[in-house]
């Protein structure tokens, strides 16, 4: 008779037991978690009230623990004030920076720059071009007990699952818009119980913002404008914002009629169209990465059509507060706006 | 000297389980963070058999050691053994010193996958597992079952075809890919990591689930290691020595595709391994498959875990780079070096 | 007897003998592929003992007849028996104990040396996981001194010329020790004192008591070294028999199309 009847079959063998690991791990996984007082010491709740005292302050509430839901929807909990925080953008660095956390943040990524304080910090994540690298050893070393990560996949979603895996929360933070900016900020501040000062932040930024908006929505027809993210001399690809992007949002609120790419995904335009949309101001995003002289743009083949270019109104604008949703976007505005509309008297700074 | 070392498999057997013990240690001992030898093992003892020596350490440095390391060394000796038995098997069925885990469109599938995956906007996590690495573990395998069943069905004599069907495969899926990847926007980085390949995603949960079936699959290939030998002289031969050829064949293929997609579901696509370490282990102890594959597990857990340790150390390249500068050099010495002449 | 009650292939081949049952018989055989019919109705009985040369011109169909009783392709009317038993129902090791084959010569992707090669030939009687057994290397190594090749035994067999090679692949038929030996064209690409030592070798393993079919196109070798000769045409039997009458001068005329004067090089057994 054959042999065949005395032998397993391989595959149903395999999708058995494939089964019953499966099982075996829904039952319990071997990982632990370290509670966020990983110090050992037991750290009561603290409030966010100043020192207790006789009468009782509207704010008496507790501000820890606390659980809240992230940019990506995810609840995090947040058993006490955090006081070794790991923040993984600059936006994010400059966030915590503002509210005045900036002493309990024990690690930034290596594009941190600003406040100057930050830039010491050791990096625990670095952009190197496509690839993202996200030291969690080091994180966990360092006995973290808040990480404020970036979303739309910067700070590597796998990194994002393993640190919270081992019980060290991580919120999510990203803003797509400027009223987005404003959530973050007062997240944040929940989250390392600096709430009220998030909102004194955010109410200030508001107050210039609009103001700012209103200034040059009175000077006149919004001119159409091109911001230049960035130019490759080689391939000429010309990098500029997307539809509905953060960059065009600010652009409009700057008293400018953006020219965009015409795809929300993509951050490319053709020169053709860039030609035929025939911008009346250029700016241009100078940062560490991309720093063009107003005679190289003026010298590029094909753009001396243009009406800004005619005019000269092609504009370097320090891109990085106006690009970064954090607690500069005021000034950022202010940057934007003194560009498109050089002889508006804009409301002072506060 | 080669024929000294081929008559005694074992020794070349315990000489490997030594050094992939050290490598071991070493691996777990160290990292980015440093962490003194003492606290290493005092952390190892006590979670693994309850053992306390009276030394102390941080819930961070446990955390580390046992969280962080031994997972992540553990599954890259896992995924290497798995790469390297695929190879034997690979090359073995195909009669080709050229093929790897991959050559049947295994690694198209994968990326593919992944990179629908991410480009779809379900955010979905089971046992630790995203979208993504189911997605790129049923990509690998659906590749593999698809050349298989345009390629002939492993019928007798259709070698070639089976090879350039997965070629074609590869290209087509290759080309899909290419399209995920421009319409994903900001997730290309995701992908673009992801086709790196590395063993940062490396984890207890995902090593309860790659472990047990690459172990399991490694096993069920050594038993079928006979049918690998009788294959190499044909599917005549192979037939006529009692090897029922379409069935072996179908099983093999099975096995290899599934220990190639379990590590490639976990780590993106690492390459070398798959291709140099039969060869390697074929030039130390012969082409016999009972010893080869057997051999390969050891050598190949070896080179990756060793591989990934440097990696990390630097800062956490891509694991295929380091493999490839060290391991290449070494391949193309041994090549020079040996009686056994490749004539293609 | 059957092979369920053999205890050995060898067992069950003398006692077919003995009962005057053919070892390796086709009834009726007809293989048709793709539409085609390739061999119709072969009647080829062979007994215990045989030395059988099976001859024909190109495309007759000889190898698939070599591979319907040899089991790789499935007859498509009639019957193959092994030792009176139907060759589909006994299973692949028991066949591969009985039936040793040596194909054309093969490539082989590896280097390997000779001994390992040969070694193959055990594959039938290894347990799965252990490997060679004390038995399996005797057996090996006496292949090896029957067929001459001692003196290659650690030689790459790539780096074999070719009849050393062929040498070294007929040992690997020994190596099985089964009673009957069938080559598929040992002679081909080998110069003329190989052949004459393959053909020699096969004459004497025959006397010792295997049964060997050997589908050769020479006509002069078959003549003179094979006492019987079975000659295919367009997928037909068309002779069966001893030289003389064979390969007489008409039929090779007809079947082949030559001067049957070239083909009487040695000395006949006309």
């Amino acid at each position: 008779m054959s042999s065949r009847a005395r032998r397993l079959p391989a595959v149903p063998t395999l999708l058995v037991i494939l089964f019953a690991v499966l099982l075996a791990a829904c039952s319990g996984s071997g990982t632990t978690s370290i509670p966020p007082d990983a110090t050992g010491s037991t750290v009561p709740a603290t409030t966010a009230s100043p020192t207790p005292e006789a009468t009782p302050e509207p704010t008496a509430a507790p501000a820890f623990p606390v659980s809240l839901t992230d940019d990506e929807g995810t609840v995090v909990e947040i058993a006490t004030e955090p006081q070794r925080i790991v923040s993984l953008s600059p936006a994010n660095t400059e966030i915590l920076f503002a509210l005045g956390a900036g002493g309990r943040v024990v690690a930034t990524d290596n594009s941190s720059d600003f406040p100057a304080e930050a830039v010491d910090l050791p990096d625990v994540i670095a952009f190197e071009g496509f690839t993202v690298v996200v030291d969690v050893e080091q994180i966990v070393a360092l006995e973290a007990d808040l990480v404020v990560a970036a979303g739309l996949g910067f700070t590597p979603p796998d990194a994002v699952a393993q640190l919270r895996d081992l019980g060290i929360p991580v919120l999510v933070v990203y803003a797509p818009t400027v009223d987005a900016v404003y959530a973050d900020i007062e997240l944040i501040g929940a989250a390392v119980g600096a709430a009220e000062t998030a909102l004194t932040l955010t109410d200030a930024m508001r107050t210039e913002i609009d103001a700012i908006n209103a200034a040059v929505v009175a000077a006149g027809i919004p001119p159409r404008v091109f911001y230049e993210i960035g130019y490759d001399g080689t391939t000429g690809a010309i990098y500029a914002p997307a539809d509905a992007s953060f960059v065009a949002e600010m652009v409009t609120l700057a008293g400018g009629e953006a020219i965009t790419t015409g795809d929300p995904n993509s951050y490319e335009i053709p020169l053709e169209i860039l030609i035929s949309a025939d911008p009346e101001v250029i700016l241009l995003g100078v940062n560490p990465f991309y720093m063009p002289t107003i005679e190289e743009v003026a010298a590029r083949p094909g753009w001396a059509v243009m009406t800004a270019v005619a005019a000269g109104a092609i504009i370097p604008v320090e891109d990085v507060v106006i690009t970064r949703p954090g607690p500069r976007l005021a000034q950022g505005l202010r940057n934007l706006a003194a560009g498109i509309w050089p002889d508006v008297t804009l409301p002072p700074a506060p | 000297m080669a024929a000294r070392i081929r008559s005694r498999p074992l020794l070349v057997a315990v000489v490997a389980v030594v050094i992939l013990m050290l490598t071991l240690l070493a691996g777990v001992g160290l990292g980015t963070v440093p962490i003194s030898p003492a606290e290493t093992i005092g952390v190892i003892l006590h979670r693994t058999l309850g053992l306390d020596l009276g030394i102390t350490w941080s819930p961070a440095v446990e955390t580390i050691v046992w969280d962080l390391r031994v997972p992540r060394v553990l599954t890259s000796m896992v995924i290497g053994a798995g790469l390297a038995v695929a190879g034997v098997v690979f090359q073995g069925l195909l009669r080709n010193p050229l093929a790897d885990p991959y050559v049947l469109g295994t690694a198209s599938g994968a990326a593919l996958g992944a990179a629908v995956a991410v480009v779809l906007p379900i955010q979905v996590a089971f046992l630790a597992f995203t979208l993504l690495h189911g997605f790129a573990f049923a990509g690998a395998l659906f590749a593999a079952w698809l050349v298989f069943r345009l390629g002939g069905g492993g019928g007798p004599g259709g070698l070639t075809r089976l090879l350039l069907t997965g070629y074609a495969i590869a290209s087509v899926l290759t080309a899909f890919l290419t399209l995920a990847m421009y319409v994903s926007g900001s997730e290309l980085r995701q992908i673009f990591s992801f086709l790196l390949g590395g063993l940062a995603a490396a984890s207890w949960s995902r090593l309860a689930f790659a472990g047990p079936l690459i172990i399991v699959t490694c096993l069920l290939v050594f038993r079928r290691a006979r049918a690998l030998d009788g294959m190499l002289l044909g599917d005549a031969a192979a037939h006529h020595l009692g090897i029922d050829v379409r069935r072996e064949r179908r099983a093999l293929l099975a096995l290899g595709s599934m220990a190639t997609a379990a590590g490639v579901a976990i780590s993106g696509l690492i390459g070398f391994v798959g291709l140099v370490v039969p060869h390697v282990v074929r030039l130390i102890v012969g082409p016999r498959a009972s010893l080869v594959v057997p051999i390969s597990v050891l050598a190949g857990a070896w080179l990756l875990s060793a591989a990934d340790l440097v990696a990390r150390m630097l800062g956490d390249i891509p694991v295929g780079v380091v493999m490839a500068l060290l391991g290449a050099p070494f391949f193309v010495i041994l090549l020079g070096r040996s009686r056994v002449r490749y004539e293609l | 007897m059957t092979f369920a009650d053999a205890v050995s292939p060898a067992e069950a081949v003398a006692a077919a003998a003995h009962a005057g049952v053919p070892i390796l018989a086709a009834s009726a055989l007809s293989v048709t592929l793709g539409g085609t019919s390739i061999i119709a109705d072969i009647d080829l009985a062979i007994a215990s003992g045989d030395r059988l040369a099976l001859v024909g011109p190109n495309g007759a169909g000889k190898s698939t007849l070599l591979r319907a009783l040899t089991g790789m392709v499935a007859p498509s009317s009639g019957t193959v028996t092994l030792c009176g038993s139907p060759l589909s129902a006994i299973d692949r090791r028991t066949v591969a104990r009985t039936l040793a084959v040596v194909p054309e010569l093969q490539e082989l992707p590896f280097g390997m040396p000779v001994t390992d090669v040969v070694a193959l030939g055990r594959l039938p009687f290894e347990p799965p996981l252990t490997g060679l057994r004390g038995t399996d290397r005797a057996a090996v190594d006496d292949a090896i001194e029957r067929v001459g090749i001692s003196h290659l035994r650690d030689r790459d067999v790539r780096v074999l010329s070719m009849g050393e090679r062929q040498l070294v692949f007929i040992a690997l038929a020994l190596a099985q020790e089964a009673p009957i030996l069938i080559l598929d064209e040992p002679t081909v690409h080998l110069d003329i004192r190989h052949q004459v030592e393959i053909m020699r070798l096969l004459t004497e393993l025959n006397e010792r008591g295997t049964t060997v079919i050997a589908v050769l196109h020479d006509l002069a070798f078959a003549a003179h070294f094979f006492p019987r000769i079975a000659m295919i045409a367009d997928g037909r039997l068309v002779a069966d028999g001893p030289a003389q009458d064979t390969l007489d001068d008409d039929r090779i005329r007809s079947v082949f199309g030559v001067d049957p004067a070239l083909v009487r090089l040695s000395a006949s057994r006309a």
